[in-house]
C-alpha cells in the first residue's frame, strides 16, 4: 500500500490549490452552475491534489461518546432524569452539617444506580463501536499503482478509484465510470435507502466506459466539481472535467453507500464522497425516541411522591419550630447555639429544618426505579420479543425485533391499530381464484373468511380443502376439474367458456416478456390483477404469448380440435383504456375471421349499466355470484362483449380518432366516445381474483377486535379496493351500518371539471360536511344502545382532506371513534400520519401503526408505537420502527401476550415500589414526631442507602421479568382480557391509593409495634434497648415485609422468585452480622456495634418478627381476599377457569380453543350462513396507484410523480428494463 | 469425558429456552375462598397461643411504678419547682414509700424512667465522640461534642451534651430498716463496656464548665467502670425510657415495704418532664409490657374472626369459582 496510506508534504498542495482556480472557471462552462454556495472539486486518482481538502475520511462512527467524552457526556445524559438530579442535590446537601445522615446514605445508592446506567451505555456503545468497526474494516478493491488492491474501506480516500463486485456494498458515494455490462450499465439494489427491492439502473457517461481495467482506470485523470455534501437522496449535480471536456453529471452517475451492485460483475467507480458526507449518513436522522405513556404517567406519580414530600417536610419543619425551646436544657440551646436550633429565630429553624429532612425522607422518590425499569424492559425485549418463537416466521427466517425497549407496556394499551393494505393485510399478490361463466360458478377454493366462517360453525376445513395438486403458479389459485386441462370443452356452456378465456387474453393492457413458453414467459402488467388474469387465461389454454402495436398472437386450444393447439392472431383496433372514473377497459378486437368484437371488463357497475337488454336470467345469477365472491372478499371484474358491424364500427371509429386527436379535453372526450360504443354488451361471466391475504390475518383481526381494539385500514388504493380487503379481513360486513364519504359522487366531479381550484375546495369541503353532518345524524342513534349493529365508515383522501380541517375534525373523530373500523383510502403518507395522530392527539387514545414500505415511514412515527413489516420488503419502515415482525398476525401475540404481560409487569413493579419506599419513608416520618421534629434519623445510613438498592432490588425485577397472570395461549383464547390494559386497570389513582393507604398502614405499624413493645421491656437480664437496637429491629421487619408483600402480588412464583425474596431477606441478615460485628479501628461505628447479637440474644426478638410482618400484612391479605372474592379482575376469573390445567407447552391450550366457542360467535356465524337479502357489496379488481402513470410511461410522456411515488412498491413499478 | 460437559450444556440450553419462551416452571398460587380461609385460620391457630404465652410472660412480672418528681419536691417550693431544683443549698433528699403487692422474685430490676424527655433529639444524639469514650485524651476531634466540646481550653472527657447531662438521681433502698443490697454492676450490654468505652480513659474536667448539667463522675474510675454513663449513654429511641439502675438481689415479699431514699437532683421541672422509679421483675421475655401478647391475640383471633366469617360467606354466598358469567363480555352478551 505504499505511498496511499500516508499521504505526505503540504507542499504539494500548491499545485492543487492552482488548478482549482482553473477548475472554477470551467465550471461556469458547464451544463450546470451548482445551486451552493461553495462546490467541491475532486481530482480523481490523485490523493496528493486531494489531500489539500482534506476531506473527512470513509470510517464512519456512529457512536455516541468516546473515551474523552465518555465520562463527562454520560453523566450528563443520567443527570438529565429528575430523580437522578434531585438524588444529587440531596448528596450535596447531605454534606452540609443540616443533614441528619452521613453523604453516604445518599451518595450509595445515587452512585450505584449511575455505574449501572453508565455500564449499560457503555456496553451499547461498545455493541455500536464494534459495529462501526466491522464496518469500516470491510474489503474493498483500490486501484493502486496498475492494480487492485484490497484496503479496508475505512481508508479509502475521496478521489479514489474502486472496484465494487457484484452484490457487494459501495463503501462511499462513487461516480460510476465502467462496468462490466455493455454501455456501461449496472444495476442496483436500493434497499438499504428507500426500502425498494426492484432493481434499479445507473449507466456511467460513454466517455468513462472504457477504465474498467487496471492499467486503463490508472490513466483517467478526471476532476470532478459537484455540490457538497447534502443529504438529498434523488439529487445530484455536479460536473466531470477529463481531457478538458466538461461533461455534466446526474444522479444516473452515482452510486450512493448502502445500495449493492447486483446483475453486474463489477464496476469501477471515483469516490466523491465518504464516510459521514455520504448521502445516507447524512441522511441518518435521530428518530425522536418515544416514551411510553406509562412512563409519563409515571412522571406525575413521581411528582405527587415530591408533593408528598414537601408538605411531610413543611409539617415536620413547622414542628421543629414550635418544639425548639431553651427549656430543654439538655440540648444545650445557649445563645450562641446554630441557627438550626436558636429558639429565638425559629423561622431560619423552619427553613433549615426543612432542608434536613428534604435529604431525610429522600428514600421516598425512588431513586433505582428507572434503572430497575429498564433493566426490565430491556431484557423483555431482548429475550421474549426478539425470541419468542411464536413470532419467528421460519419461511423468511425472520424473528420478531423490538428496536427501541421503551415501548413494551405500550403494547399492553393499544386502542387503535393503523394498518396499510398492501404488503401488511396482503400480501400484494393476485390470484385468480374463482369465476362464474353463463351462470355457473367455477373454482373450488374457499378464501379464508370462508374457512373463518366454516371454522366457526364447526366444518372441518381440511376435509373441504381440495387436493393441492392441481395446477398451481403464482396468481393461479384456481382448481376446477370442469375447466381444467381442456374439460371445458365438455361443459354445456362452452361457448360461453371460449368467448370467457378469449376476453381474458385479449382484453388487457399485460407485455409478455422473455421466452414465448407458457413455461417461462413473464407478464408485465400494471396491475397484479391483469396478470392473473392473463395468466388464468393461459391456463385454461388461451396462451397469450406475443404482442405488437396492433396484434395480439394467442395460442389457443380450441373446442374444434381436440387437443390440437393454433396460434391466433387477433387486431386490436383500439383500446379504450382504464381509468378511475370509467372502471373499465374495452378492447375492439379483428379476428382473423373479420369478426369485430368489442370486449370489455370492469367493475360490475358500470357493466351491468351497458348490458344489453334480455337474458335476465343470467345477469342475475351472475349478480348473486358477485356479490356471493364480494362477501367473500375476492376482487371481482365482469366480463362481456359485443359484436359490432362493421359499418357501425366504422362510424364509430372516426369519432374515436377525432377525439383521439383533439387538443382540449382530450380525456373527456375520449370518454364520451367510448360510452357511445360500450353499450347494448352482452355478459359473459365474472371473474374473482384473490387479493391474497397474509396468513392469519383475518382470525387475527378478530382476535384483536374482540380484544377492543379498532382496526383502521389506511391505503392509497381505491375506495372498491379497500374495501374489498377490508371485506376479506373481517373488518366489515354486511351486518355492519357502513358510511361511505367518497369524492367520487357525480356533484363533486361535475365541480371538478369545471377546474376552479378554490371553487372545488370549498364545494368539497361542504359536501363533506354534509355528508359528515348525515352520518353523525345516522350514527347517533345507534351509539347509545349497545343492541344496535355495529358502525364501518369508509373515506377517501380527498374528503378526508377536507375532514381533517379543524372545523370539521370534531365531527370526524365523533364519528370514527364510534365506528368498530375504518377505512380510509386514496391517501396519501402525510394523511397517514394526520389520521394517525387525529386519534393520538385528538381522541388521546393509545395508537399503533403497522406498515411495510416507505409511504408508511410516516405514519410508524406519528403513533405511540411504529411497526414495521420485516422480512420481505425493504428496511424503510422497519428502520423507522419500534417493533418489527414478520408477519402481521403475529401482532396477537405482540400485543395479547407480550404488551398484555409487559403492561401488567410494569403496573407492578412500579406500585411496588411506590409501596416500598413509601412504607420505608413514613416509618422515618411517624419517628421524627417522637424526636421533637429533629430530623433525627432513624436508621442507620448504611440501612437507609442499601434498602433500595440492595435489599429490595432484586425481587420485584423477577416480577417484572417473570410474572405471568395467565399463559400465552389464553390469553390468546380470551383476548378481551386485554381491555384491562386499554382500560388501565392497574395504573389508576384509584390503585395508587389503594397501596398508599397500604403503605400508610404497614408503616405505622412497623412503628408503633415496635416502639411500643420496647418501652417497657427490653432484654435479659432487664437491660434495656437504645435507640439502634429498636431501628434495627424495625428496618428487620421492614425488610422480610416488603419482600414478603412481593410473594403476595405475584401471579406465579418461581424458583427465581423464592431465590430473590429469600436471597434479599438473607443478605439482609448476613450485612447485619457483618456490619454489627466488625469494627475496624478505621472507621468505628460504634452505634451498630453488636446491635444484632444483643437483639438476637433476646426472644422478644423472634416474637415481633413473627408478629409484625403478619400483622403489616394481615390488612393486604384480607384485600387481595375480598378482591378476588366480590371484584375479580378478568384475568382472576380466566386463572380460576383453568386452575387445575398444566399450561407447560401451551399446545394444549391451543387445540382446544379452536373448539370451543362462544354462544355469540356461534349466533354471529350461524347468521352468517344465512342468505343475504340485499346487495351491499361486491367486490372489485382493478387497481393500483401507478396504473395510470403506467401507460403514460410507456408512452413516454412525462407524469409528475405523486407524493408517494418515490415511495412506490417494486411491484407496481415496472419500468421494462433496456435488455 | 465430554458427556458430562455436554449434558450440562444442554441443561443451560433447556433453561433458557425455557427463560426467553417464558414458561419456567412456576407454581401458580390461586386465591380461592379455602385458601383464604385455611391462612386465616393457620393464622389464628399460632398467633393465639403464641400471644397467650406472651402475655403470661408479661404478667408474671412484678412491677412496682412511682412517680416521685412532684411528691419531692416540698409543698412550698411547688410553684417554682425550677428555682428549687437548681438552687444547690437545698438538700435533696426524699423518701418514699414502696409497697410490694405480690411476690418479687430476686433478681429485681430497679428501672429510673423519664418521661418526654428527648434522647433523640438530633442535635442531642450527635453530641458525642465515640472516639474519644474510646481513646480519651489520645484522640483531639471532638468537634462533633459540641456545645459541651471544651473547657479552658481544654477537652472535656467525656465531652458532649449527653455526657454531661447524665442522670444523676441516686436511690437507696431499705426494708424493715435494713438497707437492700443494690447492685450496681452489669447493668450495661457487655459490648458496650468492653468495646465502646476506654478502659483507661478517666473522666477529665467533666461537668467544671460554668454551667453544670447532670452528675459527675468519679475521675479515678476509668469510663468502661462508670457503668451508669455507659447506660446513659445509650440513647433511647423514644422520649420517654427507662434506664437500669441497678437490681436488688433479694426476694420481696407481698406486703414487704420498702423505703426508698432518693437524692431528687435531676432537673427534668423545667422542660415538664416526669420521674418515676420502677421496680421489676423479669420474665424469659423481659419486663412488663404487655403490648405484644396483646398485640398477637389480636392478631389472632381477628384471622380467627375473618376465618368463620369467610367461611360462613362461602356457605351462604358461594361464589363459583371460574365463573364465566363473571366475565364482562359474557355479561354483555347475556344481556344483549
Amino acid at each position: 500500500m505504499s505511498g496511499w496510506d500516508t499521504v505526505n508534504l503540504p507542499l504539494k498542495s500548491q499545485p492543487g490549490s492552482s488548478r482549482l482556480k482553473t477548475v472554477s472557471r470551467t465550471v461556469t462552462l458547464g451544463r450546470v452552475q451548482p445551486q451552493m454556495p461553495t462546490f467541491r472539486t475532486i481530482f480523481c486518482n490523485d490523493r496528493d491534489a486531494n489531500f489539500a481538502h482534506r476531506y473527512k475520511g470513509n470510517s464512519i462512527s456512529t457512536t455516541k461518546y468516546n473515551i474523552f467524552t465518555f465520562l463527562p457526556k454520560g453523566l450528563y445524559e443520567q443527570f438529565r432524569r429528575v430523580a437522578n438530579l434531585y438524588f444529587l442535590m440531596v448528596s450535596i446537601l447531605s454534606a452540609t452539617p443540616y443533614s441528619p445522615v452521613h453523604p453516604v446514605t445518599n451518595m450509595v445508592p445515587l452512585s450505584l444506580v449511575l455505574l449501572f446506567s453508565l455500564i449499560k451505555e457503555a456496553f451499547e456503545d461498545w455493541q455500536r463501536f464494534q459495529n462501526d468497526n466491522a464496518i469500516n474494516s470491510t474489503l474493498v478493491d483500490v486501484l493502486q499503482a496498475q492494480g487492485w488492491e484490497t484496503l479496508q474501506w475505512k481508508k479509502l480516500q475521496v478521489g479514489d478509484i474502486i472496484r465494487v463486485k457484484q452484490d457487494g456494498f459501495f463503501p462511499a458515494d462513487i461516480l460510476l465510470l465502467a462496468s462490466t455490462n455493455a454501455d456501461g450499465v449496472c444495476y442496483i439494489e436500493t434497499a438499504n435507502l428507500d426500502g425498494e427491492t426492484n432493481l434499479k439502473i445507473r449507466k456511467g457517461l460513454e466517455k468513462t466506459w472504457d477504465y474498467s481495467s487496471p492499467e486503463k482506470a490508472c490513466e483517467f485523470k478526471g476532476e470532478v466539481q459537484c455540490e457538497q455534501p447534502n443529504n438529498s437522496l434523488y439529487t445530484f449535480s455536479g460536473n466531470l472535467v477529463i481531457d478538458n471536456q466538461t461533461l455534466p453529471l446526474s444522479p444516473n452517475q452515482i452510486l450512493l453507500r448502502g445500495c449493492s451492485l447486483k446483475n453486474t460483475c463489477f464496476i469501477v467507480g471515483a469516490v466523491i464522497f465518504t464516510g459521514h458526507e455520504t448521502k445516507v449518513m447524512m441522511n441518518s436522522m435521530n428518530v425522536p425516541s418515544k416514551r411510553s405513556t406509562l412512563e409519563r404517567r409515571l412522571d406525575k406519580l413521581i411528582l405527587a411522591l415530591f408533593c408528598t414530600l414537601f408538605s411531610m417536610c413543611l409539617l415536620g419543619a413547622m414542628g421543629s419550630g414550635m418544639f425548639i425551646d431553651r427549656k430543654y436544657f439538655y440540648l444545650g440551646l445557649r445563645e450562641n447555639v446554630e441557627d438550626q436550633f436558636n429558639p429565638s429565630r425559629r423561622f431560619l429553624v423552619i427553613i433549615l429544618t426543612m432542608l434536613t429532612l428534604l435529604t431525610l425522607y429522600s428514600t421516598i422518590i425512588p431513586i433505582s426505579l428507572y434503572v430497575s425499569i429498564e433493566t426490565i424492559k430491556f431484557i423483555q425485549s431482548s429475550q421474549f420479543i426478539n425470541k419468542d418463537l411464536n413470532m419467528y416466521h421460519a419461511e423468511t427466517n425472520t424473528p420478531a425485533s423490538a428496536r427501541t425497549s421503551n415501548l413494551n407496556e405500550e403494547l399492553g394499551q393499544v386502542e387503535y391499530i393503523f394498518s396499510d393494505k398492501t404488503g401488511t393485510l396482503t400480501r400484494n399478490l393476485m390470484e385468480f381464484f374463482k369465476c362464474s361463466i353463463g351462470g355457473e360458478i367455477y373454482g373450488t377454493g374457499m378464501t379464508e373468511i370462508e374457512s373463518g366462517i366454516a371454522e366457526r360453525i364447526g366444518i372441518n376445513v381440511q376435509e373441504l380443502q381440495t387436493s393441492t395438486d392441481s395446477v398451481q403458479e403464482k396468481g393461479f389459485n384456481f382448481y376446477d376439474e370442469r375447466l381444467l386441462r381442456g374439460a371445458w370443452r365438455n361443459e354445456p356452456n362452452h361457448d360461453a367458456c371460449k368467448e370467457f378465456f378469449r376476453c381474458l387474453a385479449i382484453c388487457h393492457t399485460v407485455l409478455p416478456e422473455g421466452d414465448e413458453s407458457p413455461q417461462k414467459i413473464k407478464y408485465q402488467a400494471a396491475s397484479p390483477d391483469e396478470a392473473a388474469l392473463v395468466l388464468a387465461a393461459k391456463n385454461f389454454g388461451f396462451f397469450f404469448y406475443r404482442r405488437t402495436p396492433t396484434m395480439i398472437y394467442v395460442r389457443e386450444s380450441h373446442v374444434e380440435r381436440m387437443g390440437k393447439t393454433q396460434d391466433v392472431s387477433y387486431e386490436i383496433l383500439n383500446v379504450l383504456e382504464f381509468n378511475s372514473t370509467r372502471k373499465r377497459q374495452s378492447v375492439v378486437c379483428r379476428y382473423p375471421d373479420g369478426r369485430l368484437v368489442l370486449y370489455c371488463k370492469g367493475a360490475d357497475t358500470v357493466i351491468y349499466e351497458r348490458l344489453g337488454s334480455g337474458n335476465d336470467y343470467l345477469n342475475k345469477v351472475t349478480r348473486d355470484h358477485l356479490e356471493k365472491f364480494g362477501s367473500a372478499g375476492l376482487r371481482t371484474l365482469c366480463l362481456a362483449y359485443r359484436d359490432l358491424a362493421p359499418d357501425l364500427y366504422e362510424s364509430w371509429n372516426e369519432k374515436f380518432i377525432k377525439a383521439k386527436s383533439s387538443l382540449r379535453d382530450r380525456e373527456k372526450k375520449l370518454d364520451e366516445v367510448a360510452e357511445l360504443i360500450e353499450k347494448e354488451l352482452i355478459l359473459i361471466g365474472a371473474t374473482a381474483i384473490e387479493d391474497k391475504l397474509q396468513e392469519g390475518v383475518p382470525s387475527c383481526i378478530q382476535t384483536l377486535s374482540r380484544a377492543g381494539i379498532k382496526i383502521w385500514v389506511l391505503t392509497g388504493d381505491k375506495m372498491e379496493t379497500a374495501i374489498n380487503v377490508a371485506y376479506a379481513c373481517n373488518l366489515l360486513n354486511n351486518e355492519m351500518k357502513q358510511f361511505i364519504i367518497s369524492s367520487e359522487t357525480d356533484a363533486i366531479r361535475e365541480v371538478e371539471e369545471r377546474g376552479d381550484q378554490a371553487e372545488i375546495a370549498h364545494f368539497i369541503k361542504e359536501d363533506v360536511k354534509k355528508q359528515l353532518k348525515k352520518c353523525l345524524d345516522e350514527a347517533s342513534q345507534y351509539f347509545c344502545s349497545p343492541s344496535g349493529p355495529k358502525l364501518g365508515l369508509v373515506i377517501d383522501g380527498k374528503c378526508l382532506m377536507h375532514a381533517l380541517d379543524p372545523s370539521l375534525r370534531i365531527m370526524l373523530l365523533t364519528l370514527s371513534l364510534n365506528c368498530a373500523s375504518v377505512v380510509c383510502c386514496r391517501v396519501s403518507p402525510l394523511q397517514k400520519a394526520q389520521v394517525t395522530s387525529l386519534v393520538k392527539k385528538g381522541a388521546r387514545k393509545i395508537t399503533l401503526s403497522i406498515g411495510d414500505g416507505a409511504n408508511d415511514v410516516s405514519m410508524i412515527q406519528a403513533a405511540h408505537i411504529g411497526i414495521g413489516i420485516s422480512g420481505l420488503e425493504g428496511m424503510q419502515a422497519v428502520m423507522a420502527s419500534d417493533f418489527a415482525i414478520a408477519q402481521f398476525r403475529f401482532l396477537e401475540d405482540l400485543l395479547l401476550v407480550h404488551g398484555r404481560w409487559a403492561y401488567i409487569r410494569l403496573c407492578k413493579v412500579v406500585m411496588y415500589f411506590f409501596y416500598k419506599n413509601l412504607a420505608f419513608t413514613l416509618t422515618q416520618f411517624w419517628f421524627t414526631f417522637s424526636t421533637g421534629f429533629s430530623g433525627q434519623r432513624f436508621y442507620d445510613d448504611w440501612f437507609q442507602s442499601l434498602y433500595n438498592v440492595i435489599f429490595t432490588a432484586l425481587p420485584v425485577v423477577m416480577v417484572g421479568l417473570f410474572d405471568k397472570d395467565i399463559s400465552p395461549s389464553l390469553s390468546k383464547k380470551y383476548p378481551e382480557l386485554y381491555k384491562e390494559g386499554v382500560k388501565n386497570m392497574f395504573f389508576k389513582w384509584r390503585v395508587v391509593v389503594l397501596w398508599a393507604f397500604f403503605a400508610v398502614y404497614q408503616s405505622l405499624v412497623f412503628f408503633y409495634f415496635i416502639s411500643a413493645s420496647t418501652s417497657t421491656s427490653g432484654g435479659r437480664p432487664g437491660k434495656m434497648f437504645g435507640l439502634w437496637d429498636v431501628s434495627t429491629m424495625a428496618f428487620t421487619c421492614v425488610v422480610v415485609t416488603v419482600n414478603l408483600r412481593l410473594l403476595m402480588m405475584c401471579n406465579s412464583i418461581t424458583r427465581w422468585h423464592c431465590i430473590s425474596v429469600g436471597g434479599s431477606i438473607l443478605v439482609w441478615f448476613v450485612f447485619i452480622f457483618l456490619y454489627c460485628g466488625v469494627m475496624t479501628p478505621l472507621d468505628r461505628n460504634d452505634n451498630m456495634y453488636w446491635v444484632i447479637y444483643i437483639l438476637m440474644g433476646t426472644p422478644y426478638f423472634y416474637v415481633t418478627l413473627l408478629l409484625v410482618p403478619v400483622a403489616a400484612l394481615l390488612v393486604d391479605f384480607l384485600f387481595l381476599g375480598v378482591q378476588r372474592w366480590f371484584f375479580p379482575y378478568d384475568y382472576q376469573i380466566v386463572q380460576e377457569m383453568h386452575k387445575d390445567e398444566i399450561h407447560g407447552t401451551g399446545l394444549s391450550g391451543l387445540l382446544e380453543s379452536k373448539h370451543e366457542h362462544t354462544a355469540e360467535v356461534a349466533r354471529s356465524s350461524e347468521i352468517s350462513r344465512l342468505p343475504r337479502e340485499v346487495s351491499k357489496h361486491s367486490g372489485f379488481a382493478f387497481d393500483s396507484p401507478g396504473y395510470e402513470s403506467f401507460f403514460a410511461s410507456q408512452f413516454g410522456k412525462y407524469v409528475p410523480p405523486k407524493a408517494w411515488d418515490v415511495a412506490r412498491r417494486a411491484s407496481m413499478k415496472s419500468k421494462a428494463k433496456p435488455k | 469425558m465430554t458427556d458430562p460437559n455436554r449434558e450440562r450444556y444442554r441443561i443451560r440450553e433447556t433453561a433458557f429456552y425455557l427463560f426467553t419462551q417464558q414458561s419456567l416452571p412456576a407454581c401458580k398460587p390461586v386465591l380461592t375462598p379455602g385458601w383464604v380461609i385455611t391462612i386465616f385460620l393457620f393464622m389464628g391457630l399460632i398467633f393465639i397461643p403464641v400471644g397467650l404465652v406472651t402475655l403470661r410472660a408479661s404478667h408474671s412480672v412484678v412491677e412496682i411504678v412511682d412517680r416521685y418528681d412532684i411528691e419531692c419536691v416540698p409543698e412550698s417550693s411547688r410553684i417554682d419547682k425550677i428555682s428549687y431544683i437548681q438552687d444547690d443549698s437545698i438538700p435533696k433528699n426524699c423518701s418514699r414509700f414502696m409497697k410490694v403487692r405480690k411476690y418479687m422474685k430476686a433478681p429485681i430490676n430497679i428501672y429510673y424512667q423519664l418521661d418526654n424527655y428527648y434522647q433523640n433529639h438530633r442535635r442531642y444524639v450527635k453530641s458525642r465522640s465515640d472516639k474519644q469514650l474510646l481513646h480519651g485524651r489520645k484522640y483531639h476531634d471532638t468537634s462533633s461534642c459540641q456545645p459541651v466540646e471544651l473547657n479552658n481550653g481544654q477537652p472535656i472527657v467525656p465531652c458532649g451534651l449527653i455526657a454531661w447531662s447524665l442522670f444523676n438521681d441516686s436511690f437507696t433502698f431499705i426494708r424493715e430498716r435494713a438497707e437492700l443490697k443494690v447492685n450496681r454492676k452489669n447493668i450495661a450490654w457487655k459490648s458496650d463496656r468492653d468495646h465502646k468505652f476506654g478502659k483507661n480513659v478517666h473522666p477529665f474536667s467533666f461537668q467544671n464548665g460554668t454551667l453544670i448539667g447532670g452528675g459527675k463522675l468519679y475521675p479515678k474510675i476509668p469510663l468502661s467502670d462508670q457503668e451508669d454513663l455507659i447506660v446513659w449513654m445509650r440513647t433511647s429511641a423514644l422520649p420517654s425510657f427507662r434506664k437500669l439502675y441497678g437490681r436488688i438481689e433479694e426476694d420481696l415479699d407481698v406486703d414487704d415495704v420498702i423505703v426508698v431514699n432518693l437524692m431528687n437532683n435531676y432537673n427534668t421541672y423545667s422542660f415538664g418532664g416526669k420521674k418515676k422509679l420502677v421496680l421489676s421483675t423479669s420474665s424469659w421475655l423481659g419486663g412488663k409490657n404487655n403490648f405484644l401478647g396483646h398485640a398477637c391475640i389480636i392478631v389472632g383471633c381477628s384471622s380467627l374472626v375473618l376465618a368463620i366469617v369467610f367461611t360462613l360467606l362461602h356457605l351462604k354466598y358461594r361464589r363459583p369459582y371460574g365463573d364465566t358469567s363473571y366475565l364482562p363480555w359474557n355479561r354483555k352478551s347475556l344481556s344483549g
